[in-house]
């Protein structure tokens, strides 16, 4: 070796395969957090992590799990692609990570590794696991029959992570492994067998009852039951904290900066932007954690037996659940989870209905409209149906999706159910950071972006003379505590008739004709224009819209609310704008819309296409309209209608 | 017609014959351990029968019926 080459860290590929144990190994080997790493051409990324074994320097690369070195699914393409060196990097050492639970078929694959013609090393995991199911393995004897270093790993406890450092640091420039093709793998592993009586184990057990026919169904719907329940009462006090410092930062840098155009657009534009990213994280990480806890447990592949054959009739496969549910916090980590499924029709039929899954966004609307129409107990009913329409137009979807554009192909299943075992708080850590992280970087850019353009269509063009008028206003209101709210509601008041007469109201008025079957007044027209890049600027901007009505009605009254302020809303002739049936039109709009622009983005990034996000823009705007209006039309026809 | 991995009974097990065809799922279906010799045995199936739940090399293996059904057994009496 050379002294340049020295300098350059030494490359291990992490390979397996799926279950084999390689993203705890990882942790162990490196005990730093990783970093996410796209893989330049695809949307695949990699885990990879730096470490230092001796003084010299690796760095560690995690690649998705494969059974043979032909590829079934992108995620595999990408492994395969990479031990070909046909990636950017090219490994200097392959570390095969084998479970010693089920030696036979992980020595076929290591057969298909000797085959690339590079250093290998075999890290052995789940010693303890092939012990408990009755079937001990004889490591030393297993080294010298396939004649590769060897060493024995435990995923939990991390033991044997450095002897496995210092064997891959020994094996870079050797020779590569000579192919043993006279091998047999099964003859193999039944030869380094060490006595063990196979018994029925705690994975047997649980499986009866996990995986009946009919208890396994329900005991999965109590568990789904608990993971949402949990999302969403659990974050609440962290969102509630993230509004909190919103609210903070506003006030501070609005005492700050002079009044003007630069204040609204650091205050209303920037903070608010930054604070409506941020307060998706809470669930998101939530969500993403019990993912990963049902998936390192090994329940989440449970839940794709039970669920293939429901899931099939629509088109999809019983993989297409874990992408589904991720997309209940949100639909981006649900759209990147999809490319664990092998066919591509599979997988962009998935991507494509995700978006209809009720997302974190749309419970805050749901929640001020519940709250403002209907009764609790009415409220928690069309809460339930309000989940229930997403999954059931999805199903449409996907079907006519499938015997169309999709026709044909189908993936077969072909799933290890992995053995139970307690998941790694350290696993759980890192895929929360990783999908939080993902969330920050690639959907808060378009949510800031998309925020921050909101914000000029509706502050521009500014009515100097108006803001004058009500400066002047203002300033006639005698300085005395009981006098702020009079002046509070004047600033309001400017608020509402700048807004009116911003690009963004002019736009709304303009395409009115089209929201006013659904029963939209041009007030609702603009907060649902407003939030097309993103659904959550409905409220704020729904909010200033409307302290326009009560203003006038009665200025001592104290400050409504939104709820208060949509109920006794009404145009400038005094007729009310909103009921009920106003309501459940604009919350069923909000339900089945594509009203997210980072969305759009990730679906553009994992099909490759502007196809897909387009079609899925289209029939989710048309779904929602036809929806809206039948529902405003029919309770018109019955005289519920304004 | 030969007996496949399909018509296995809960419980039983047969040892495999041959994959039928050569496409990429009977490839697949090779490199998961249903190569010839390999001894498999039925667990359960969920609902409906499908997908199956297969006990072989050690490991466990969801397997729809569809492609259970391309997997056939050598003759004998199911052990």
């Amino acid at each position: 070796m050379t002294g340049l080459a020295k300098l350059k860290p030494v490359v291990v590929a992490l390979v397996g395969r799926p279950n084999s144990g390689k993203t705890s190994l990882l942790m162990h080997l490196t005990g730093s957090p990783q970093r996410p790493v796209n893989f330049p051409g695809t949307s695949v990324e990699r885990a990879e992590s730096m470490t230092r074994g001796g003084g010299v320097a690796m760095r560690i690369v995690d690649l998705p799990g494969i059974v043979s070195l032909q590829p079934g699914s992108r995620d595999e393409q990408v492994t395969i692609d990479y031990l070909r060196g046909h990636a950017d990097v090219v490994p200097d050492v392959l570390c095969a990570v084998l479970d010693a639970g089920k030696l036979a078929i992980e020595l076929r694959l290591l057969q298909r590794l000797r085959e690339l013609q590079r250093p290998l090393v075999v890290a052995l995991t789940k010693v303890d696991v092939a012990a408990r199911e009755g079937r001990p393995v004889d490591a030393a004897q297993l080294q010298r029959a396939i004649g590769l270093p060897l060493v024995v790993v435990d995923g939990f406890t991390g033991a044997g992570s450095n002897d496995l450092r210092d064997a891959l640091l020994a094996a870079v420039a050797t020779a590569p492994p000579e192919l043993r093709t006279s091998l047999d793998p099964v003859q193999l592993a039944a030869e380094v067998r060490l006595p063990g009586r196979t018994t029925i184990t705690a994975t047997d057990r649980l499986d009866r009852a996990l995986l009946h026919p009919v208890l396994g169904p329900l005991v999965l719907a109590f568990v789904m039951l608990f993971v949402f329940q949990l999302v969403f009462t659990a974050a609440e006090p962290f969102v509630a904290v993230v509004e909190h410092a919103q609210d903070w930062l506003s006030s501070i840098l609005r005492d700050a900066l002079p009044a003007g155009a630069l204040q609204s657009f650091v205050v209303d534009g920037l903070v608010h932007g930054l604070g409506s990213i941020f307060v998706f994280v809470p669930q998101i990480a939530l969500l993403t954690g019990l993912v990963a806890l049902l998936e390192s447990s090994g329940y989440m592949a449970r839940a794709v037996f039970l669920l293939d054959r429901m899931l099939r009739k629509f088109g999809l496969t019983g993989r297409s659940f874990v992408p589904l549910t991720s997309s209940f916090a949100c639909a981006i980590p649900g759209i990147l989870a999809s490319r664990i499924l092998s066919d591509e029709r599979d997988r962009i039929a998935t991507i494509v209905v995700a978006p209809l899954m009720s997302c974190s966004a749309r419970l805050p609307v749901y929640v001020v409209l519940l709250a403002a129409f209907f009764e609790p107990f009415t409220a928690g009913f069309l809460l339930f149906l309000l989940y229930l329409i997403g999954p059931i137009f999805a199903a449409i979807v996907a079907v006519l999706l499938r015997r169309t554009k999709l026709r044909g192909g189908q993936s077969p299943l072909l799933m290890e159910m992995p053995v139970y075992q307690r998941p790694s708080l350290r696993v759980m850590a890192r895929m929360v950071r990783s999908s939080v992280g993902q969330f920050l970087t690639a959907a808060g850019t378009v949510i800031l972006c998309a925020t921050v353009a909101v914000w000029a269509l509706s502050y521009f063009p500014r009515d100097a003379a108006l803001h004058e008028d009500f400066e002047a206003r203002i300033a006639a209101v005698p300085e005395s505590p009981e006098q702020e709210s009079q002046r509070e509601r004047l600033r309001s008041e400017e608020r509402a008739q700048l807004l009116e007469q911003s690009y963004l109201a002019s736009i709304g008025k303009a395409i009115q004709p089209a929201f006013a079957p659904m029963g939209f007044d041009w007030r609702h027209t603009v907060g649902v224009l407003a939030a097309f890049p993103a659904r959550e600027l409905v409220l704020p901007t729904l909010a200033v819209l409307h302290r326009l009505g009560d203003v006038e009605a009665d200025p001592d009254a104290p400050d409504p609310g939104l709820t208060e302020a949509l109920r006794h809303a009404t145009d400038s002739r005094g007729r009310p704008t909103m009921n009920w049936l106003v309501a459940l039109s604009m919350m069923a709009f909000f339900a089945l819309c594509s009203q997210c622009a980072s969305t759009l983005a990730a679906i553009k990034r994992e099909t490759h296409s502007w196809k897909w996000p387009l079609f899925t823009f289209g029939y989710m705007t048309a779904l929602a309209w036809i929806v809206a209006t039948a529902i405003y039309q029919i309770g018109s026809l019955m005289g519920y209608g304004l | 017609m030969p007996r496949s991995l399909a018509d296995l009974k809960a419980g039983q097990s047969g040892i495999v014959l041959r994959v039928v065809g050569d496409d990429t799922i009977a490839q697949r279906l090779l490199d998961q351990g249903l190569w010839p010799g390999a001894e498999v045995k039925r667990v359960l199936h969920a609902l409906g029968g499908d997908p199956i739940l297969f006990a072989l090399h050690g490991y466990r293996l969801a397997v729809r019926r569809e492609e259970a059904a391309r997997v056939q057994l050598e003759d004998g009496v199911p052990a």
